[in-house]
């Protein structure tokens, strides 16, 4: 009898119940083809162990063992502590565009660090609507554009439209303790969605890779379509940033 | 009922999940930042929602499965994302064992990379994680007889490339 390739697999795997095993095993006993193709199904499977097995031997980064054992509460970053040990997650790059607890969590408002800038010359007031952007940064969110490299000490990452069709823009603070940020249009203000402590601009990290995780998964949260490119960016700056109602042509 | 809450079952058991969630991050992200960020991912979305983990099931597939979902989407974003981003750079896992070893690893590393996603994760819940057909079917929300011939194809086509490696003058 002649067996498949699948089902010779399927015995190489322990997956056949006992009479399928019997048989095969008979044929096998008459079969050196068999006993081999059988046998290259098994080394295969040992060299792929092989290959990540080192993985199991390696210690566990203590920012994953902790989140098994320690309480965890919510998925943001505390600034202070991160300060004194940047943990490999500050330059996480990931996004995770349905991450529900994060969209909550936006809901709420992500602020991380916020009190550190608390005090008379700080880029943001609290409002009756939450944060909102002032001084040097309401500047730059309402002028400058992404390509410009920014006299002062913002940068703007990308700017986009959300889904209720207002304007939001990603920043960036250069202070001694580096922050990034979240800003959507709400009248005539800029309203904080997200500020997080950023790693310090080094050498090659440069535009959305500078931008901490919490701010991307905000980003991919609230984005409708894709970024502005360097002409829309304009465009929309010169229209004041208002709020375009979804599929609105252009005015 | 004086069981522990969901929450604290899952944490307590995931503690020593974790070196076979860091092994299969590593397979299907071949890469080792991003296979550690998607642990750390999929360990806080698990944590989330540990209300919807069944006790009786198995919490390693459960964990494969957010795993397997997350990183899904973080192709996604990343595909949108492309036009802003640099590429990431590839990544290799290269420990510090044997030469032998290191060999194996590379070899099997590169033909890996060379399989389309999905019979990478057929391969990784089955050859390496050891999860049963059924169990690897139901972690990727496929039937039975698609998981066994993405397996099929994609040893098939490991095998080829192994043979290849090896035969190749040295």
């Amino acid at each position: 009898m002649r067996f498949s390739d699948e089902m010779l697999m399927a015995y190489a795997d322990g997956e056949l119940d006992l009479v399928a095993r019997a048989e095969i095993e008979a044929a096998m006993a008459t079969d050196p083809e068999l006993a081999r193709v059988v046998e290259r199904h098994r080394a295969l499977r040992a060299r792929l162990q092989a290959a990540y097995g080192g993985v199991l031997d390696e210690p566990v980064p203590a920012q994953l063992s902790s989140l098994a054992v320690a309480p965890v509460t919510a998925p943001v970053v505390d600034l202070a502590s991160r300060r004194v040990a940047p943990s490999p997650a500050a330059q996480r790059r990931w996004v995770l565009p349905q991450w529900s607890a994060m969209a909550a969590a936006l809901a709420l408002g992500a602020f991380i660090g916020v009190l550190l800038l608390r005090g008379p010359a700080a880029p943001y007031e609290e409002s009756e609507s939450g944060l909102v952007a002032r001084g040097d940064l309401a500047r730059a969110l309402t002028g400058q554009l992404a390509s410009d490299p920014g006299a002062g000490t913002v940068r703007i990452g990308m700017s986009f439209r959300d889904r209720s069709g207002s304007y939001c823009r990603t920043f960036r603070l250069q202070h001694e303790a580096p922050l990034a940020g979240l800003a959507c249009r709400a009248g005539e203000d800029w309203r904080l969605q997200v500020l997080a402590a950023a790693t310090p601009e080094g050498g090659e990290v440069r535009g959305a890779a500078a931008m901490p995780m919490v701010v991307l998964q905000a980003v991919d949260i609230a984005i409708d379509g894709e970024p502005l490119d360097a002409s829309g960016e304009t465009a929309a700056r010169d229209a004041g940033w208002r709020a375009v109602p979804e599929s609105a042509g252009e005015k | 009922m004086n069981r522990p809450s969901p929450f604290d079952d899952v944490r307590g058991q995931l503690g020593t999940l974790l070196p076979r969630l860091r092994r299969f991050a590593r397979v299907i992200t071949r890469n080792v930042e991003d296979a550690d960020d998607l642990v750390q991912v999929a360990v806080e979305k698990a944590l989330m929602r540990a209300d919807q983990w069944r006790p009786e099931s198995r919490l390693d597939s459960w964990m494969f499965g957010i795993m397997k979902n997350a990183w899904i989407d973080e192709i996604r974003a990343r595909r949108r994302r492309s036009k802003v981003h640099a590429p990431e750079e590839a990544g290799l896992n290269v420990g510090d064992r044997s030469a032998e070893d290191r060999d194996n690893s590379l070899s099997v590393q590169a033909a890996m990379e060379r399989l389309p996603e999905e019979q990478r994760l057929a391969v990784a819940l089955v050859l390496i994680e050891g999860l049963s057909y059924k169990e690897a079917a139901e972690t990727l929300g496929i039937p039975i007889g698609t998981l066994t011939s993405r397996l099929a194809r994609a040893r098939e086509a490991l095998q080829a490339m192994l043979d290849d490696a090896r035969e190749a003058p040295r």
